[in-house]
C-alpha cells in the first residue's frame, strides 16, 4: 500500500481557560493513520474532542503535542456548515474556485455539475435562509467537493437532520465518495452512522477524548445502507462499539479534572481483533507539521 | 374545491402577501398624514398659529422662493456638502471599521483613538474647521465628514467583530489570503452593519450640516432658517424645516433602496 495520506503520531491539544485557570485536555495522545481513497469514521460522544481533532487535521489549530502529517489539501465540511448567508447557493458551492481566481465562466462549468449531484440545481439562486437545514448542509457538501482536495474532512454533517434525510444523503456520499476517490475522515456520535459508512471506525473515549479501539467494518462496497442493517454482523458490531463507548465514558470519568499528561489514566488497549492502524508502515510523509 | 384552483389562489396570495403593495406604496406618503393633523389643528386654534402657521398658508412662501430660484439654490448647496460629507466620511469608515475589526492588534493599538474621539459633540469642532479650511466648502465637507464616519466606523466594526468564527475558518480552509478574507468574508458579512451605520450618519449628516450653515455659510437650507429667524419671517423658517426634513427623508430612502439591492440576504 503507498503511503497514507494521513498520519498522527502522539497528537496532544489542550486549552487553558485563564480566567478559570483550569486547562481541558482535549486530545489526548492520539496516533492513526488514513490511508489513500479510505473511509475512516471517528465516533465519540460529544465533548470528547473530535472537533479539536479535526480543526487540526485541516490545519485551522495547532497541537500541542506530537506529529500531524497530512498528504495533500483537506476540504472541509463544518459541524456548522458555514454556509455564507451572503451568497447565493451556487456562489457558495463556487467560493473556493472564487478565491483560488477562477472566472465566472470557470466557475460555473464546475458548479453545474456538483449542484446536480448534490439535487440543489433548482435552488442555484436561493438564499441560505431560504433553505432548508437538509439543502444548507447540501451546500455546505458541494462546497467541499468544490474545494476538490484528496482529503475530505467531514464534522458530523448529517447530524442536525431527521432520520430520513441523513440516509438519504449517506448514500449519496458514498456514492460521491466511490467516484472520487478521496480520503474521508467523517466524524460522528452516531454508532450507525459510522459502522454505514466508514471501512474502519476509530473510538474515541469521552474527554479527555483518546482512541480507545480502531474497529474495521466488514461490510463490503458498494453498500446498500439499508440491506446492510440485515446483516447479523451489523448488530454484533454495533453492539460492540458500543461497549467500548461505555467503557471509554468509565475511564474518562475515573480520571477526571485532567490537569497535564501526568494526570491521565493509562490508555486501555483496544480489543484484541481491532488493531490500532492497520500494520502498514508510514513511509514519510510529504508534510509534516510539528507544532 | 379542485387541488390546483386552490394551490393557485395560494400561491397569487403568496405573491401579494409577498410584496406587501398596498403597505409599500401607502408607506412614503404616510407623513402627508402629520401635515394635515397640523393644519387642521393649527386652524382650529389647538396650536399658536404665530409659531405653527398651518402648512398651507407656507405653501405661497414656498412657491416664491421656488420661483425665484432660491430654495433650489440652497437645497443643491447642502445636499451637495451632504454627498460630498458622506462619501468622505463613509469610505474611511468602512475600511478602518473592517481592519479594526478584523486584526486584533489594530484594534488594541488604535482603537482608544477612536474611542476618546467619540465623545467630542462634532459642531463643537466646527470653529476650528473654520479656521483651517476657511468658511469654503471644504469646511462642510469635513464636519459631516467626520460624523458619517464615527457612525460607520463603529456599525461596520461591530459587524466584523460579530461575524461567526466558523466563516472565517470557510475561508482559510478554502486557501484565502488575508485581502481575499476581508472582501468575501469580513466586508459581506459587516454590511447590514454597516447600512444601519448609513443610515444613522443621513440623520446626523442633516443635523451637523444645518448646524454648520447657521454659523458658517451664506449659502444651504440652514442658512435659509437662520436668515428667517433674523427678519422673523416664521413661513420662510418652515420652509427650511420642511426642505431639509425632506431631503433627509428622501436620502434616508435613497440609503434603504440601496441596502436591498445589495444586502439581499439580510431579511428586510
Ligand atoms: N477554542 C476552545 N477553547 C477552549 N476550549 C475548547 C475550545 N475548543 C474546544 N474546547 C474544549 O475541548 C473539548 C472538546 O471539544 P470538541 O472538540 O468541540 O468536542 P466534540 O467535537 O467531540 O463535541 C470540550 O471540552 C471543549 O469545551
Ligand atoms: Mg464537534
Amino acid at each position: 500500500m503507498s503511503a497514507p495520506a494521513i498520519d498522527l503520531r502522539g497528537v496532544w491539544k489542550g486549552f487553558h481557560d485563564a480566567r478559570r485557570d483550569q486547562t481541558v485536555i482535549a486530545v489526548e495522545d492520539v496516533s492513526f493513520s488514513v490511508g489513500r481513497g479510505e473511509f475512516v469514521c471517528v465516533l465519540g460522544p460529544s465533548g470528547c474532542g473530535k472537533s479539536t481533532l479535526l480543526r487540526i487535521l485541516a490545519g485551522l489549530d495547532r497541537q500541542d503535542l506530537g506529529e500531524v502529517a497530512v498528504k495533500g489539501h483537506a476540504s472541509v465540511v463544518f459541524q456548522e456548515h458555514g454556509v455564507f448567508p451572503w451568497l447565493s447557493v451556487e456562489d457558495n458551492v463556487g467560493y473556493p474556485l472564487k478565491v483560488r481566481g477562477a472566472g465566472r465562466a470557470e466557475r460555473r462549468r464546475r458548479v453545474g455539475p456538483l449542484l446536480e449531484l448534490t439535487g440543489l440545481t433548482d435552488f442555484r439562486g436561493a438564499y441560505p435562509h431560504q433553505l432548508s437545514g437538509g439543502m444548507r448542509q447540501r451546500t455546505s457538501v458541494a462546497r467541499a467537493l468544490a474545494d476538490d482536495g484528496e482529503i475530505l474532512l467531514m464534522d458530523e454533517p448529517f447530524g442536525a437532520l431527521d432520520e430520513q434525510t441523513r440516509l438519504v444523503l449517506q448514500q449519496e456520499l458514498l456514492r460521491i465518495w466511490q467516484d472520487s476517490g478521496k480520503s474521508v475522515v467523517f466524524i460522528t456520535h452516531s454508532v450507525d452512522e459510522a459502522l454505514t459508512l466508514a471501512d474502519r471506525v476509530l473510538v474515541m473515549s469521552a474527554r479527555p477524548g483518546r482512541i480507545l479501539a480502531d474497529v474495521p467494518v466488514p461490510f463490503g462496497r458498494p453498500r446498500d445502507i439499508l440491506e446492510l442493517r440485515r446483516d447479523p454482523r451489523y448488530g454484533e458490531i454495533t453492539y460492540e462499539l458500543w461497549r467500548l463507548l461505555r467503557q471509554g465514558a468509565a475511564t474518562a470519568s475515573a480520571g477526571a479534572v485532567p490537569t497535564g499528561p501526568d494526570a491521565s489514566p493509562a490508555s486501555p488497549a483496544g480489543p484484541p481483533g481491532a488493531p490500532a492502524g492497520r500494520g502498514t508502515p508510514p513511509s514519510p510523509p510529504s508534510e509534516v507539521r510539528t507544532p | 374545491m379542485s387541488t390546483p384552483a386552490s394551490r393557485e389562489a395560494l400561491v397569487r396570495r403568496l405573491r401579494d402577501e409577498r410584496s406587501g403593495r398596498a403597505a409599500r406604496i401607502a408607506g412614503p406618503f404616510t407623513p402627508i398624514l402629520l401635515l394635515v393633523v397640523w393644519e387642521v389643528a393649527s386652524r382650529s386654534g389647538l396650536l399658536d398659529a404665530r409659531f405653527f402657521p398651518p402648512p398651507t398658508s407656507i405653501v405661497g412662501t414656498f412657491a416664491d422662493l421656488v420661483a425665484a430660484g432660491t430654495l433650489q439654490t440652497h437645497a443643491l448647496a447642502t445636499l451637495s456638502r451632504v454627498g460630498v460629507g458622506l462619501v468622505l466620511g463613509a469610505v474611511p469608515g468602512l475600511l478602518l471599521g473592517i481592519a479594526l475589526g478584523a486584526v486584533p492588534v489594530l484594534r488594541a493599538l488604535f482603537g482608544p483613538i477612536f474611542a476618546s474621539l467619540l465623545p467630542i459633540p462634532k459642531i463643537a469642532i466646527l470653529p476650528l474647521l473654520l479656521l483651517i479650511f476657511g468658511l469654503g466648502e471644504a469646511s462642510k465637507w469635513v464636519i459631516v465628514a467626520i460624523g458619517v464616519f464615527f457612525y460607520v466606523f463603529y456599525n461596520t466594526m461591530g459587524g466584523v467583530l460579530q461575524t461567526q468564527p466558523i466563516y472565517f475558518d470557510v475561508a482559510k480552509s478554502s486557501g484565502a489570503g488575508r485581502w481575499r478574507t476581508w472582501s468575501t468574508v469580513a466586508l459581506p458579512a459587516a454590511l447590514p452593519s454597516v447600512f444601519t451605520g448609513l443610515k444613522l450618519s443621513v440623520g446626523g449628516a442633516f443635523v451637523i450640516i444645518a448646524a454648520s450653515e447657521f454659523v458658517g455659510s451664506r449659502t444651504g437650507i440652514g442658512y435659509l432658517i437662520w436668515s428667517a429667524w433674523g427678519t422673523l419671517s416664521v413661513a420662510k423658517m418652515y420652509v427650511g424645516i420642511v426642505t431639509i426634513s425632506l431631503l433627509g427623508y428622501l436620502a434616508g430612502l435613497l440609503v434603504g433602496l440601496l441596502e436591498r439591492r445589495l444586502v439581499p440576504w439580510s431579511r428586510q
